[in-house]
């Protein structure tokens, strides 16, 4: 087998993963499935475009070093998780926060469907369907030995994908908000007498998991392309990763996408890159059978 | 002196449903009052009335004389907190963590020190603190969910049926840590099933029939179980005990 393959694998695994620790989020402690994340990620990656756009105005577009992107695209990646945070915060004043005090599940996952659908629609009639580039440079893939190569974009993406995934687990496990997020996520009537405001932890899983999102957004816009459906194209693989990883596990989701990123990867010289998405679906179908709490998540 | 008054509680799961009807009883400093009844009294849906976790609810719940009108989650920010009798900890959190969230409610400065503290009060949690919760026994499980109720100071305890699914031994353990607990000043609101075990360590009892009260006195008049067979049974505790 190619180790080419693996490498293209580690790559989407790293994007996965990361798209899945916003999505795991808002799974387990929103307690239904999230369409729009997909969107959430759409989003990100055009305000970045927009935002590095009109930096580069000022900063000059010249990538730094071997990257193709420069100071524009780094200035405007934190400015674009935080609006997409604060999307994820309105879509839920407006459309979720009132749904949600019906406790009707289905009500709020077809909610969902309808404002991704709306979302995915205004993209593409602000910005076309036509694909759109960070950056139009060639970049030079660089041998990393066994006949893998990989673009310095790439290498970036996985090292920020890791470092970011190290500094959410960070956050979750040794500050008092990640240790309120997960203690809602497992028990949210208990959290409440234990004097942890739900609705303020409610706020604090859209605005991360809409920013984690973007992050996600503009990774995937660096290697590959910026279009309307990127994110929504995304689900399926997105969803796979933090089921197989264990819903509500951040490291699981980092773990699953990485799985199923691999396997998508590993299976295109076998079964053709067009029967490629199946093996989300396939994988998605085993976890349930034999282990429906993932790898990562425990038995109630 | 009075720290808890419950005033006229009705509360249910659906509206024109109740189950605990017209119920009042007051808590002084210090003080264990067993709530007591046959299954399906009322008596767990009365604690979770007062931590604000039933939908329907009516009635008013004083603290030092002052109608409590926040939410459930800010009722541990006066003083209350409450144990419910499944469910009670954070099994995916660590023995520290599930300490942590309790000690959140207290300023930053006094947060490690407090949950020393308690874990010097439960030694069988202070020797793995990094295990997750989910691990622990029933009965390490009980005793870690007091401990993180107890963590933040409360001057209300409640608790509901501490001794489910315990054996006997770690029965008198918990109920042993009840009684010092109230020792130390805090009151405490127990909800039992083990009632010749409550009435052991209690100083009034609250007997519930039916969503009402059949009874509000000191605890050592039924303790001979007379009594409190009648009560159970539909009777008054005016009637004379043959």
């Amino acid at each position: 087998m190619n180790p080419q393959f693996l490498a293209d694998g580690i790559l989407t695994g790293a994007l996965l993963g990361l798209g899945g620790v916003g999505l795991t989020l808002t799974y387990s402690i929103l307690r239904f499935a999230n369409f729009v994340h997909g969107d959430f990620l759409t989003a990100g990656a055009y305000l970045a475009l927009v935002l590095a756009g009109v930096l580069s105005q000022f900063l000059g577009g010249d990538g730094i070093g071997p990257f193709s992107f420069g100071w524009p695209l780094i200035l405007a990646l934190p400015i674009a998780m935080a609006a997409t945070g604060v999307l994820a915060l309105l879509l839920d004043w407006m459309l979720f926060r009132r749904l949600r005090r019906r406790g009707e599940e289905i009500v709020l996952v077809m909610a969902s469907f309808g404002a991704s659908l709306a979302l995915r629609s205004l993209i593409e009639f602000a910005f076309t369907p036509e694909p759109k580039y960070y950056s139009q440079d060639l970049q030079i893939a660089l041998p990393l030995g066994f006949g893998v190569r990989a673009t310095p974009d790439q290498l970036a993406v996985v090292a920020l994908a890791a470092a970011s995934g190290l500094v959410l687990h960070v956050l979750l496990t040794r500050t008092a908000v990640g240790r309120a997020m997960r203690a809602v996520a497992e028990n949210p009537d208990l959290a409440r007498v234990a004097g942890i405001d739900p609705a303020r932890v409610v706020r604090t899983t859209w605005w991360l998991g809409g920013g984690l999102a973007a992050l996600a957004g503009v990774f995937l816009g660096l290697t590959v392309q910026i279009r309307p459906y990127m994110g929504f194209d995304l689900l399926l693989p997105l969803f796979a990763g933090v089921i197989v990883g264990g819903v509500g596990s951040v490291p699981g989701a980092l773990a699953g996408g990485m799985i199923v990123g691999i396997a998508e990867a590993l299976a295109v010289p076998i079964i053709g890159a067009a029967w490629r998405g199946g093996v989300a679906f396939l994988l998605l179908l085993a976890v349930l059978l034999v282990r429906p709490q993932g790898l990562f998540g425990m038995e109630r | 002196m009075t720290a808890l008054t419950v005033e006229n509680i009705v509360a249910g799961y659906e509206s024109g449903m109740p189950i605990v009807r017209d119920v009042s009883f007051s808590l002084d400093a210090g003080e264990i009052v067993t709530v007591i009844g046959p299954n399906g009294a009322g008596k767990s849906t009365l604690t979770k009335a007062i931590a604000g976790l039933v939908p329907e609810r009516t009635g008013c719940v004083l603290m030092d004389g002052k109608p409590i009108t926040a939410p459930a989650h800010a009722l541990a920010h006066v003083g209350i907190a409450f144990v419910p009798q499944t469910e009670n900890v954070f099994t995916r959190l660590t023995i520290r963590e599930n300490l942590q969230i309790g000690a959140a409610l207290l300023p930053r400065a006094r947060r490690a020190g407090r949950i020393d503290a308690v874990l010097d009060m439960f030694p069988d949690l202070a020797t793995r603190p990094t295990l997750a919760a989910g691990r622990l026994s029933g009965g390490q499980r009980q005793m870690l969910a007091i401990a993180r109720a107890l963590i933040a100071e409360p001057r209300v305890l409640l608790l509901d049926e501490p001794s489910a699914g315990l054996s006997p031994a770690l029965v008198e353990g918990v109920f042993s840590s009840i009684a010092a607990i109230a020792a130390g000043g805090v009151s405490v609101a127990l909800v039992e099933q083990n009632v010749a075990a409550a009435l052991r360590i209690a100083h009034r009892a609250l007997v519930l029939v039916e969503g009402r009260v059949a009874h509000d006195g000191p605890a050592d008049p039924l303790r001979s179980g007379k009594l409190l067979a009648r009560l159970f049974l539909g009777g008054t505790g005016d009637d004379p005990v043959t």
